[in-house]
């Protein structure tokens, strides 16, 4: 937004309207701007804070009157001492197999389905992107019961594929895809065609490049997501050696004895993959919100 | 074949796994769920046709009924509490004071937090002698109970709820505002409208797509919460917050009554339905928006 140069000179500077009008116009110092912003932001990120710093805390310090947010004495062994209280590597192992698999089928499958969406007709396009668009309302939490016994008849209960199958093609994703998408122009794609391009090479070297921000979001949100699934592997891992770390810590929370700051260490190690990708893809996941105008 | 159907041909080819994934993971459980909620099922003994029982069965269960009651009260204390926090953080953000950008980013990382971390984390917060309690003590709060009150286990859960999603709709919203044409306010201003004019009248109207979107998408994810109740609160003090989710589960696997929890299924699905046509009419209507 640009800024009018022109001054306010009624007088009755406290009055709200013109404190309000002062700030819209810049005027009152962009530095408290800045001030209240921060301070928002450092409310918004003290439970990441707070999860950090109790992880290296002694257990005995964690419910004392006032927080310590710095440790007096540093606890790192707090980190190797929950690692081998349970296999917590195989989950993350188990959770690593199942959130990648489920980031690589989104990018791929909903690129597809996306390109197919936006780019071509054929009978009953509107009618296949309503019902793609409809499972919005049928999230694993709706269908759990009936998805479970269909994994069951698959024989997929304690299975890899059995916890990313069905969490493979989500709708946002395709919806995101085709919605990017269809702003590139068709000429491009036509004037591939003309030139003796496959399809197939259409869509890798002309559409996938400008795709790079969009995919980008996709995979966040999509990894995210599946690392985030709890009700699902709940309902169908029963097997120790399939469990994923959200299991686990439940488990580990549960089990008599495990100090509660092991638990915060577990915490953090799950939170780094996630915040490592996006730090990864942050050059173009700003983009990929339309957040490009944002300087 | 010709040329035309050739491209058509490949269109539908694209589409197909999605299709096929759809029918086998989403519509064929849909439609088995329905057949489930008219039968007695256990997995060990086949299923039982027993007709409508089940939602008579629901019907008459204060449990369900609170359960019921919970999950709405919850999807619109969120939704409203979410879609506000997150409009105001995005105007926030939008006046673009040095350092606007980060603060964003940063903000961001709440809502790429791992979801069970996020509830173990606020589990602690919410504790009586908790970080949020001593936050409150200078303004003269006492030590309060939030999990195990039932007046504010509720709002506390929503407050989570809050501070996980609005993260994610303000980058929703920011999108919105930044693509706003500048030259409406350029004359507002010319004329004297003052900034909460110039919100009230140029900004609402143009945004109100974008907000539709979000309240729409926020209902969609809080009818859906699991975990957060589950893992923060249990569903308690009593059953002060539990929600259909949870029902769905606790019945399913925890009772092996198969299906009654088809039949809650239903009603959560009903629910759902209700915010998805509303999605759908929003996206008829307003298709350029999105493109």
């Amino acid at each position: 937004m640009r800024r009018q140069g022109t001054i306010s000179r009624r007088g009755n500077a406290f009055r709200v309207k013109t404190v309000l009008r002062a700030i819209g116009r810049g005027h009152i110092g962009r530095g408290v701007g800045f001030a209240l912003l921060a301070a928002l932001t450092f409310l918004f990120v003290l439970p990441i804070v707070w999860m950090t710093t109790t992880s290296f805390q002694a257990s005995e310090k964690m419910f004392q009157l006032t927080t310590e947010w710095i440790p007096s004495i540093w606890h790192p062994e707090n980190y190797p001492n929950a690692l081998s209280r349970a296999a917590f590597p195989r989950y993350f192992f188990n959770s690593t197999v199942v959130s990648v698999s489920v980031m690589l089928g989104n990018v791929v499958f909903c690129t597809l389905a996306g390109y197919g969406l936006a780019k071509f007709r054929f009978p009953g396009d509107r009618v296949v992107f309503l019902l793609i668009l409809s499972t919005l309302m049928l999230p694993l939490e709706v269908t759990l019961v009936p998805t479970f016994l269909v994994i069951h008849k698959f024989d997929w209960l304690n299975t890899y594929q059995g916890i990313a199958g069905p969490l493979l093609i989500d709708a946002f994703g395709i919806f995101l895809m085709r919605q990017s998408i269809i702003s590139i122009p068709s000429d491009y794609i036509e004037a591939a065609r003309i030139d003796g391009a496959g399809e197939l090479r259409i869509l890798v070297q002309i559409i996938l490049p400008q795709c790079i921000p969009v995919l980008s979001v996709l995979a966040v949100l999509s990894f995210r997501d599946s690392w985030d699934q709890f009700l699902w592997p709940l309902a169908i891992v029963s097997m120790d050696k399939f469990r994923t770390y959200p299991l686990g810590l439940i488990q580990f929370g549960e089990d008599y004895g495990n100090p509660p700051t092991e638990q915060m260490a577990i915490a953090v190690l799950a939170t780094l993959p996630v915040f490592l990708l996006f730090a990864l893809l942050q050059r173009w996941v700003n983009r990929g919100f339309g957040l490009s105008g944002l300087k | 074949m010709s040329y035309r159907r050739w491209i058509q041909f490949w269109g539908i080819g694209f589409v197909m796994p999605t299709l096929l994934f759809l029918a086998v993971f989403k519509y064929g459980p849909m439609f088995w769920a329905f057949e489930l909620s008219l039968t007695s099922y256990d997995m060990v003994s086949s299923p039982r046709f027993v007709g409508a029982d089940n939602y008579f069965a629901l019907a008459a269960d204060p449990i369900f009924r609170t359960t019921l009651l919970n999950t709405f009260v919850y999807i619109a204390g969120s939704t409203i509490l979410t879609t506000t926090v997150a409009l105001l953080l995005a105007l926030a953000i939008n006046t673009r004071v040095p350092g606007a950008r980060q603060c964003m980013t940063v903000m961001f990382l709440t809502n790429l937090m791992p979801i069970i971390a996020v509830c173990l984390v606020w589990r602690f917060l919410l504790h009586p002698y908790g970080l949020v309690n001593q936050l409150l003590a200078p303004f003269g709060f006492g030590r309060i109970d939030w999990l195990t009150d039932p007046a504010t286990a509720m709002p506390a859960i929503i407050v989570v709820t809050v501070w996980r999603f609005a993260p994610y709709f303000m980058v929703v919203f920011l999108a919105g505002l930044l693509a706003l044409p500048e030259d409406y306010y350029e004359a507002a201003q010319l004329d004297g409208a003052g900034p909460l004019r110039r919100f009230w009248h140029i900004t609402l109207p143009l945004l109100a797509p974008v907000l539709f979107f979000v309240v729409v998408v926020s209902a969609l994810l809080s009818a859906r919460i699991f975990l957060m109740p589950y893992l923060i609160t249990g569903g308690g003090p009593g059953n002060a917050t539990r929600v259909l989710s949870m029902l769905i589960y606790e019945t399913g696997f925890s009772y092996m009554k198969m299906g009654q929890a088809a039949a809650i299924s239903v009603v959560l699905f009903a629910i759902m339905m209700v915010f998805t046509v509303l999605q759908m009419r929003l996206f008829m209507r307003n298709e350029h928006i999105y493109a």
